[in-house]
């Protein structure tokens, strides 16, 4: 009876809380968030939250329409070629304005380049944006010239970046993370935003551009994913936007509510730190990759059976989905352990083995792992899971849940040098650069996200190519070196890729989900209480 | 009981240093941590150019210099913009939204607290309760929170987590848990009880006079003491309660500022509850002076 407490437990507060969700319904429309938003601020987005919320209340210049996949834009009439090639003139359409009525004009355009590129900005994304753009001229109230550094083979795709007003600034182009458009933001996306201690209220804002179908929105943070669904089958609120496949069939099985598929091209980790002297030698990280059964993993964390058929769990061997066309197949996954070849990497990198431990140069070896804790909601005890598997292969294992500030603060910075293997997830739109996560840190911006300091110059220099490409084949063709290169020098355990789901009740109508910015087409959502 | 004013003094003087004294150590608390201020609230690696972010938020010339900056501003009503915790946000509108349920919480729990004590007073609330309210106060204000969010979350009080049901059972549980009710009872059962066995309270009794209207000048202050040294048991408690049952008030304001390391949110939120008990101290050194004035103007005196 003892084991089965804790989900009684957590059934009775399901059941609690879905109850008391149940008093809320027919108020508004009402969804479960990953947690809440860091900023409304574009240019200081941390994650992906962020970037779904910033997407109902701005319009980026470009994207890609989720349904034709065609790059489009809300804001810009026509576009021309200037400069040889290294600028493109912006014909803005006429009569749109910001949620405060201001109208939209070229000058926001170049505000918002402006701003980026202002050093006292202290803005991740502007430093990155300083690498493409030159700076941008107003030569009209409605055309702007866009000013590159060099010439790109699809410069459109450049600026997809969202626009600020500048006259929420009053035109001062260093934007600061405490100002107060990072609370009460002014954009010209179909709603709205206004965050409170607790979520955001997102309130329809009619535009010649957007006229979303839904009046009021409130977005809440998602709490144990027992009570989120719960929570969703009694109304309590309208919709999750991810839900872990345990619990997909307990949507499913219910004719209210509907499964949704989220393209996230999200992909999971154990990155390898090789600061860490035993970690230094290829051959032992090539070992802790065979030593690595993911089937069990993924049977025992996702709940996948080994032989499902649709399975939401697929194994890669580099840093992209296998749907990706940077994917390379020549690559083999290891689904299975291998302990033979891992015993004989070990031995042959100088490990020896002594009362069942490994040793490397005559003390025993203790893995300091580290996970993303709200990983843990997708992959149940994958920690654990992972551990246990080293453990049996002979290292001793430390485990540490990651909370999300730190995550953001101290792992993504590189700053967890203390940890032997950290265990996350990444998440891309339909351009999947992954530079920042493996070119050398340097102080231009390179290898932003890279979190153990890997470099190798071969992976630089294929990086580069990347950039430099002007057809999609060459970019094809580098980033293909790159994973095979990558899958060789295993700075990341590869692990897999897992479809990201949302549920939404059947009366919430023509909810496109856009892939990575999931609110790209709002306008088309209904809802019925 | 000539020098009965140097307590008073001192309780004065601790009341006006307080708000002081409380930013100026958290202040110094941050800069004690590992690694500079700004850094910590935003690593180089997110914020770059984080020396610009350090001058803007004062934290770039030491903790003096950020205290008597923030002072300034302080003065002016201006408590600055949150960093992290809801970037841009007024600190101020946050905070005095907070106030309210913190003082509703307090008072409700205080009240019952009160009624307490003048059930001990007057005798109405008898001694044979004292078990049942010492048990209940062996309970730590946590667990009564959880059981009273359960309450509200499975709908037996108030709809849908209503906030003056959270409120209400908030107050409930912050005024018997942690043997905040039993000791004001059992406190002032005690001294009531020692004061009434003074010979001149005796004397009294046999001048056919009541025993409350003598013995209350001199018990007086030291039920103040004793409602001051609640009430901020109470306020220490309503962190927890706020916390537990999602109440929007300055305790849960001041949790979730620190879990975030938005020092400015934390300083703010801490000068305020610092100024709540030098109220509390203000309010003592009051009735102390009131007494002693009533005890001294008195024909005759009530003072054995």
């Amino acid at each position: 009876m003892k084991l089965r407490q804790p989900r009684f437990r957590r059934q009775f507060l399901a059941i609690a809380l879905a109850v008391s969700g149940t008093a809320l319904l027919g108020s508004n429309l009402a969804y479960y968030e990953e947690s809440l938003p860091s900023t409304l601020n574009p240019l200081f987005a941390e994650s992906m939250v962020d970037s779904r919320v910033h997407e109902l209340i701005f319009d980026r210049i470009y994207y890609h329409s989720p349904i034709t996949n065609e790059l489009t834009s809300r804001l810009v009439e026509g576009w021309t070629v200037a400069e040889g090639g290294k600028a493109v003139r912006l014909t803005l359409k006429k009569g749109l304005t910001w949620h405060d009525g201001v109208p939209f004009s070229s000058a926001d355009v170049c505000f918002t380049i402006d701003a980026m590129l202002d050093p006292k900005t202290p803005s991740v994304l502007g430093e990155k944006q300083r690498a493409i753009f030159r700076g941008c001229k107003q030569e009209k109230d409605n055309v702007a010239l866009v000013q590159f550094l060099r010439i790109f083979h699809n410069p459109l795709e450049r600026l997809s970046f969202y626009v600020l007003p500048a006259h929420s600034f009053d035109g001062n182009t260093a934007v600061q993370p405490d100002h107060e458009f990072s609370a009460h933001p002014q954009g010209t996306g179909p709603a709205s935003g206004a965050r409170g201690r607790r979520g955001v209220t997102f309130t329809r804002a009619p535009n010649l551009h957007h006229k979303a179908g839904v009046g009021q929105m409130s977005l809440q943070e998602g709490q144990d994913p027992l009570v989120q669904v719960r929570t969703l089958q009694n109304n309590g609120v309208q919709g999750i936007i991810a839900v872990p496949p345990s619990y997909r069939a307990d949507v499913s099985a219910s004719d209210d509510l509907a499964l949704k598929s989220y393209d996230l091209r999200s992909w999971w980790f154990a990155a390898v730190n090789q600061d860490k002297a035993y970690l230094k030698d290829k051959r032992v990280r090539q070992a802790l990759n065979l030593l690595l059964d993911r089937t069990e993993l993924r049977e025992k964390a996702v709940g996948v059976k080994p032989n499902e058929q649709n399975s939401p769990c697929e194994f890669i061997s580099g840093p992209f989905v296998q749907s990706s066309p940077y994917y390379n197949r020549a690559v083999p996954v290891q689904a299975r352990s291998d302990q033979e070849q891992a015993e004989s990497l070990l031995l042959e990198a100088g490990f020896t083995q002594a009362g069942g431990r490994w040793h490397y140069k005559d003390e025993p070896i203790t893995l300091r792992i580290g996970m993303k804790a709200s990983l843990d909601i997708e992959a149940t005890d994958l920690l654990s899971q992972i551990g246990n598997q080293l453990e049996a292969a002979g290292f001793g294992r430390q485990e540490y849940k990651i909370g999300v500030d730190d995550w953001n603060r101290v792992v993504l910075t590189g700053q967890a040098q203390e940890y032997d293997l950290l265990v996350g997830k990444w998440s891309f739109g339909l351009v999947e650069d992954v530079n920042p996560l493996f070119h050398t840190r340097n102080t231009d911006g390179a290898g932003a996200r890279n979190i153990f300091g890997f470099s190798d110059p071969e992976v630089d220099a294929l990086m580069q190519d990347f950039e430099k490409a002007r057809l999609d084949t060459q970019a094809q063709d580098a980033y293909h070196k790159l994973h095979a290169r990558l899958a060789e020098e295993l700075p990341y355990l590869f692990l897999w890729k897992l479809d990201t789901k949302s549920a939404w009740r059947s009366n919430v109508r023509g909810n496109t989900i856009a892939p990575y910015y999931y609110w790209t087409e709002f306008d088309s959502w209904k809802y019925k209480p | 009981m000539r020098l009965w004013w140097v307590r008073t003094l001192v309780r004065l003087v601790v009341a006006v240093g307080l708000p002081f004294a409380v930013p100026c150590i958290i202040v110094y608390l941050i800069w004690s941590l590992p690694g500079d201020p700004a850094s910590i609230i935003c690593p180089p690696e997110m914020c770059p150019n984080t020396e610009a972010l350090a001058a803007r938020w004062n934290l770039d010339q030491g903790p003096w210099h950020f205290f008597t900056s923030w002072w300034q501003s302080a003065l002016e009503g201006d408590f600055g913009r949150s960093w992290r915790l809801e970037p841009g946000t007024q600190v101020a509108d946050r905070v005095f939204e907070s106030i309210g349920p913190t003082v509703a919480l307090v008072a409700l729990a205080a009240l019952l607290n009160g009624l307490g004590a003048l059930g001990a007073l007057t005798g109405l609330l008898s001694r044979r309760f004292h078990p049942l309210i010492q048990v209940v106060g062996l309970v730590p204000a946590l667990v009564l929170a959880l059981v009273a969010s359960a309450a509200i979350t499975l709908g037996w009080v108030g709809e849908g987590g209503q906030l003056a049901a959270r409120v209400g059972l908030g107050a409930l549980a912050l005024g018997v848990a942690d043997a905040a009710l039993s000791s004001t009872v059992s406190g002032v059962h005690s001294l009531v009880q020692s004061e009434r066995l003074q010979r001149y309270a005796q004397m009294a009794v046999l001048r056919g006079e009541g025993v409350l209207s003598n013995i209350l000048p001199n018990t007086l202050p030291a039920l103040a003491g004793q409602l001051r040294a609640r009430m901020v048991q109470l306020l220490s408690g309503a962190v927890v309660v706020e916390v537990v049952l999602e109440i929007d008030g300055l305790g849960d304001l001041l949790w979730r500022a620190t879990l975030q390391q938005d020092f400015v949110v934390v300083v703010a939120a801490a000068f305020f509850f610092a100024l709540m008990s030098a109220a509390l101290l203000f309010f003592q050194a009051l009735v102390e002076v009131a007494c002693a004035l009533w005890v001294r103007r008195t024909p005759g005196g009530v003072a054995p």
